[in-house]
């Protein structure tokens, strides 16, 4: 019995507005800084297209608000993850759906992004994640995984995506893409009741360094 | 004040409205998400053809879309690229029997965008391709992983796919097609002065007199170099050796763009042709197929590109295929 898709929508809703400053002051340092509100906004998109249409599958829902609506590029490649696991759960409403929709969504967003693990992106978040799934570790473990995943890229330095641009001065600091999308499976973890702990004991400490420009 | 005469709001949905005003017998627009699709379409054509990128460098793409060249353009803001929902629904729109191909000019953005609209075309069952246009030299090195530019080879890969298209080829065959085109595609630009910068007003970047930006890009970034005037004939024949060097040995016959970036008049493109040719003619390189004009231009830039693709099999005869767009001129048959 899989977890209530709707509710771990959101969760992870609730869970962005919580991380909303600290998704920002990341962005900061290697982006334009808008991650945080892209991601709360097409979140919130994606609670009242819940409420308006209660009968939607929610993953596609989430889909097509994050493809079609969500700003920048990181949010459209969460909409590829949605996608995914919107096809995952109407072939099969189990606990595979999750190992197969994190599965093929990693893959989707390998493709387009052509991003490799230790890249500094979300994939460092999403790959640890699917691979708790495929040695069959339980939500509250896959949750872990993803956010460990997500810490560990403050030792990386980006090679693609926007981070790119300006190298060394982010490192120190997580990717706030990778911790956007950890965020999905701590929610995904507290609906099942089996949350690893406070949302705010996972968030890393504000970087204090002034934001360029 | 700015030099460009644009409206303060939405000036590519304007632009792209007056477009399609003035041919309302080749294009038909889409206004949400924006894009342009061909009114005609050669009954043996199975795959839908669909490019796009950043606005500014008109007529490209939009000015390709028609009967024997594009089936779909999806233009972003200027020098930005579409959104992915503009080339997922134009994709639909005109996908054929067997899928749809996209044409990909080398930026982050586009490969990002239109890899996004791959994907869902993919979900929902629509076979889908790229092909990736990466001609500019001035970006060729081994350091960066994002590798050449795409530039002017745009309009002769959609040439050519447009004509195999209608020759009824499928989705992997025109793929393998413009890959092939696109590897024997070489381009270099030069500038004498900026574009103006559409936020600003002012020219994008200083250039002092006498000054040349060599291997500047389309989308307002400066050369890796900037050189010493050379004076008119140094400076072609540089621009012809270079892009000409960089053809596989093996090149004999060529297709030649002369492409003006956007406010360098005719005579002078004309005025480089003829040097063009006659530098090509020495090193023994027959020209099958030419275009002289501003056909990939960076919105008002004062400079000019050279591309030139060496030819294979039946693409002459691709690149002489009638086609019916906006920009793409009647080609003579040569001799």
């Amino acid at each position: 019995m899989t977890t209530d898709p709707s509710l771990v929508l959101r969760t992870y809703a609730d869970a962005a507005h919580t991380a909303y400053e600290t998704l920002t002051a990341l962005d900061q340092l290697s982006g334009d800084g808008d991650f945080g509100d892209n991601l709360c906004e097409g979140l919130d998109r994606v609670t009242g297209a819940l409420d308006a249409h209660p009968d939607e599958p929610p993953y596609t829902v989430a889909a097509a608000v994050f493809l079609d609506e969500v700003g920048g590029t990181s949010g459209p490649l969460i909409g590829l993850l949605f996608q995914e696991l919107a096809r995952a759960h109407a072939a099969s409403p189990g606990e595979d759906a999750w190992l197969t929709g994190v599965r093929e969504g990693l893959a989707a967003i390998q493709r387009v992004g052509e991003a490799e693990p230790g890249d500094r992106t979300m994939v460092d978040a999403l790959a640890p994640a699917r691979d708790a799934l495929q040695s069959g570790a339980d939500a509250r473990d896959v949750a872990v995984a993803a956010l460990d995943g997500a810490r560990s890229t403050a030792a990386l330095r980006a090679r693609r995506g926007r981070a790119s641009y300006v190298g060394e001065r982010a490192v120190g600091h997580p990717d706030p893409g990778a911790l956007g999308v950890a965020l999905l499976f701590w929610s995904r973890a507290r609906a099942d009741g089996r949350a690893p702990g406070d949302l705010t004991d996972h968030l890393p400490a504000l970087p204090n360094e002034a934001p360029p420009n | 004040m700015n030099r460009l005469f644009l409206p303060s709001e939405q000036p590519v949905e304007e632009a792209l409205s007056g477009l399609a005003l003035a041919h309302p017998g080749l294009l038909t627009l889409h206004e949400d998400p924006l894009y342009v699709t061909a009114r005609e379409r050669h009954p043996g054509r199975r795959v839908g053809l669909v490019s796009g990128g950043g606005s500014g460098h008109e007529p490209l793409h939009t000015g390709f879309v028609g009967a024997g060249m594009l089936d779909a353009a999806a233009p972003g803001r200027v020098f930005a690229s579409p959104h992915n929902r503009q080339i997922y629904e134009a994709s639909k729109a005109v996908a054929g029997p067997a899928g749809v191909l996209h044409v990909v000019k080398n930026y982050t953005g586009d490969r990002i965008n239109f890899g996004i609209a791959a994907e869902r075309l993919r979900a929902d069952g629509i076979p889908v391709a790229r092909v990736l246009v990466d001609d500019d030299l001035a970006t060729e090195s081994e350091e960066t992983a994002t590798g050449r530019r795409g530039t002017g080879a745009t309009v002769i890969v959609e040439k050519l796919l447009g004509a195999a298209a209608d020759a009824g080829a499928g989705l992997d065959e025109l793929a393998e097609l413009g890959a092939r085109v696109a590897a024997a595609s070489r381009s270099v630009a030069v500038a004498g002065r900026a574009q103006t910068s559409p936020a600003r007003g002012g020219e994008a970047f200083p250039l002092p007199a006498g000054t040349l930006e060599y291997g500047v890009g389309i989308h307002g970034e400066r050369a890796a170099t900037t050189v010493e005037h050379p004076g008119f004939e140094q400076l072609v024949d540089r621009m012809t050796h270079q892009v000409a060097d960089a053809l596989p040995a093996t090149a004999r016959s060529v297709l030649l763009l002369v492409n003006g970036l956007g406010a360098t008049t005719l005579l002078e493109l004309y005025a480089v042709h003829a040097r063009v040719s006659r530098l090509l003619g020495e090193r023994g390189l027959d020209v099958a197929g030419r275009l002289v004009g501003s056909y990939v231009p960076a919105l008002d830039m004062s400079g000019f590109s050279l591309t030139l693709t060496a030819l294979d099999d039946d693409w002459a005869a691709h690149w002489h295929a009638p086609a019916r767009t906006v920009a793409f001129p009647a080609q003579e048959a040569v001799r």
